[in-house]
C-alpha cells in the first residue's frame, strides 16, 4: 500500500511537472487600436503551411489534379516543405480544412466532371484554364489559400476600410467597414462583393455578389477543389481575429448551394513577419503558359 | 511537448507529401516529362517576369550552329528567395541546364537544376508543378 501510494505520488508529481513544463509564462498582450478605435491588423503577414488543404483520401488523384494531362503520371513533385520558403509550419488540425470533420470539401458530382473537363481539355480552349493561370485573380477567398510561393498579405486600415494587398498576384482588397450594405444582385464581380464589421476584435467580411466564371480555388496545394467552378450564390464569411502580436487566425465559412451539398469551413493562422517584402507580381507580363499550352494541343493534333 | 512536435511535423511530412504546391500552372500541359534535355549554353538574357522568369541562353550544336533556347523557371520573387540574383545569371555566362523539352516541339524547356560557372548549382524551376524529379527549392 506504501509501495502503491509513492507510485501514484510520484506519478502525480511527474504530471504535474510536465504540465508546468508545457506551461509557457501567461503574456499580457493586449489588442492594440487604430487612432480611429479599430482593432489593430495593420502589418505584413504570411501564410505558409505545411498543412494539406484537404485530409488526404485513398481515392485522390494527385497528378491528376495537378494537371497531368496525358496520365503519364509523372508524380506530384516535392512536398510542401521543399519550396522557397524558409518557414514551414503547421496548423494543429491535419487539414486546413475544418469542417465537416472530416477533412473533406462537400463538392457535387458535376462540379467535380466541370473540373475534370478543364484538366483534361487545357489544351484546347482558353476557357479552361483558372483565373490564376490567366492572370485574371487566385479569387477571394481562394487568395488566402497557402500557394507555397508570393504568400504575403498586407493589412492597412484607415477610417472605414481595411484593405489587404495580396503579394500574389499583386491584388488589393478594399473592406468597407462603415456599415454600407451589399452592392445588390445587379452587380456580379470575380472577386464579389466583400462588406467588413467588427464583431469585438474580430473582423468579420461577408462576401456576395460573384458572378459564375471563377473557380472557389485555383493553386495545385488545394489539390481536389482547385478548377471547381463557382456559381452566383457562392456565399462566403471570413473572419480575421488576432490573436497575439504575431498571429492572426483565419476562418472562412463558404457556401455554395449549387456547387457544394454543405457549408465547409477552412482555418489557418496568418504569421507576422514585418521583415517579410513584399514583391511585385505582374502576373501578365511573362504569362507564355495560355499560349505555349494550346500550343502544344495543336502539336498534338498534328500528330 | 517535443516529442509531440516530432510526431506532428514527420506526420505532416506525410501528409504534405502528396500535397504539392507553388506552381502557376501545370508542367505536363506545356512540357513533356518523357522527354529531358541537357543544355549548354551561354545566357543571353534573363526575364524576370511573372508569373515565370524565362532564361535565353544560346547553345552550340555538333554541327556547330547556334540554336537559342528559353527556359521556363520560377517566379522571381521564389527565384530570388532561393538565391538567383542578377549576377547569377549576366549574359555571356555558360551555364548547363537540366530540363524538359516543350510537347510543341520548339526550342523551350521547363528548366530545373542549373550548373554555374563555379559548379554551384541552382534550381531554377517552379516546385509543384508535376515535372519528373522536382526538388524544388531544394537548400
Amino acid at each position: 500500500m506504501k509501495a502503491l501510494t509513492a507510485l501514484v505520488i510520484s506519478m502525480a508529481f511527474a504530471a504535474f511537472v510536465a504540465a508546468a513544463a508545457q506551461q509557457q509564462p501567461a503574456k499580457a498582450w493586449t489588442q492594440p487600436r487604430t487612432p480611429d478605435g479599430q482593432p489593430d491588423l495593420q502589418g505584413i503577414w504570411t501564410n505558409y503551411t505545411s498543412t494539406p488543404f484537404e485530409v488526404p483520401d485513398s481515392g485522390d488523384k494527385p497528378d491528376f489534379y495537378a494537371g497531368d494531362v496525358d496520365g503519364t503520371g509523372r508524380g506530384t513533385g516535392p512536398s510542401s516543405f521543399l519550396t522557397d520558403t524558409s518557414d514551414r509550419k503547421l496548423t494543429k488540425a491535419k487539414s486546413l480544412v475544418v469542417d465537416p470533420p472530416t477533412g473533406r470539401v462537400p463538392i457535387m458530382p458535376w462540379a467535380e466532371e466541370v473540373r475534370n473537363y478543364r484538366l483534361t481539355h487545357i489544351q484546347d480552349d482558353w476557357v479552361n484554364f483558372t483565373p490564376w493561370e490567366r492572370c485574371i485573380t487566385r479569387g477571394v477567398p481562394g487568395g488566402i489559400f497557402p500557394a507555397g510561393y508570393g504568400s504575403g498579405y498586407q493589412i492597412l486600415q484607415g477610417p472605414g476600410y481595411v484593405a489587404i494587398v495580396y503579394e500574389m498576384i499583386h491584388e488589393a482588397r478594399m473592406i468597407p467597414v462603415d456599415g454600407r450594405p451589399h452592392l445588390g444582385p445587379s452587380f456580379r464581380l470575380w472577386n464579389g462583393d466583400s462588406r467588413g464589421r467588427w464583431d469585438g476584435n474580430t473582423l468579420v467580411v461577408d462576401i456576395t455578389g460573384y458572378n459564375d466564371k471563377g473557380t472557389v480555388a485555383t493553386n495545385v496545394a488545394t489539390q481536389r477543389v482547385r478548377a471547381i467552378p463557382q456559381s452566383e450564390q457562392l456565399h462566403a464569411v471570413e473572419r480575421f481575429t488576432r490573436v497575439d502580436e504575431n498571429t492572426i487566425d483565419y476562418e472562412v465559412t463558404i457556401e455554395d448551394p449549387k456547387v457544394f451539398t454543405s457549408p465547409w469551413k477552412v482555418a489557418m493562422p496568418l504569421h507576422r513577419e514585418p521583415d517579410y517584402q513584399l514583391f511585385e507580381y505582374a502576373c501578365h507580363e511573362g504569362n507564355r503558359a495560355v499560349p505555349n499550352t494550346l500550343s502544344a494541343g495543336r502539336a498534338r493534333d498534328r500528330k | 511537448m517535443r516529442t509531440s512536435r516530432i510526431v506532428a511535423a514527420v506526420l505532416g511530412a506525410m501528409l504534405a507529401a502528396g500535397a504539392p504546391i507553388a506552381a502557376h500552372h501545370s508542367f505536363a500541359a506545356e512540357f513533356d516529362g518523357s522527354k529531358p534535355v541537357t543544355l549548354r549554353g551561354t545566357i543571353t538574357k534573363m526575364e524576370w517576369t511573372n508569373p515565370h522568369a524565362w532564361l535565353h541562353i544560346d547553345v552550340k550544336g555538333a554541327d556547330g550552329k547556334v540554336v537559342s533556347w528559353m527556359i521556363e523557371g520560377g517566379a522571381p520573387n521564389a527565384l530570388l528567395r532561393r538565391g538567383w540574383n542578377r549576377e547569377s545569371v549576366a549574359p555571356g555566362t555558360a551555364i548547363v541546364v537540366q530540363g524538359f523539352r516543350a510537347r510543341d516541339g520548339s526550342n523551350r524547356a521547363s528548366g530545373g537544376d542549373v550548373t554555374l560557372p563555379d559548379g554551384k548549382k541552382l534550381f531554377i524551376g517552379s516546385t509543384g508543378t508535376g515535372a519528373p524529379g522536382d526538388a524544388g527549392g531544394k537548400k
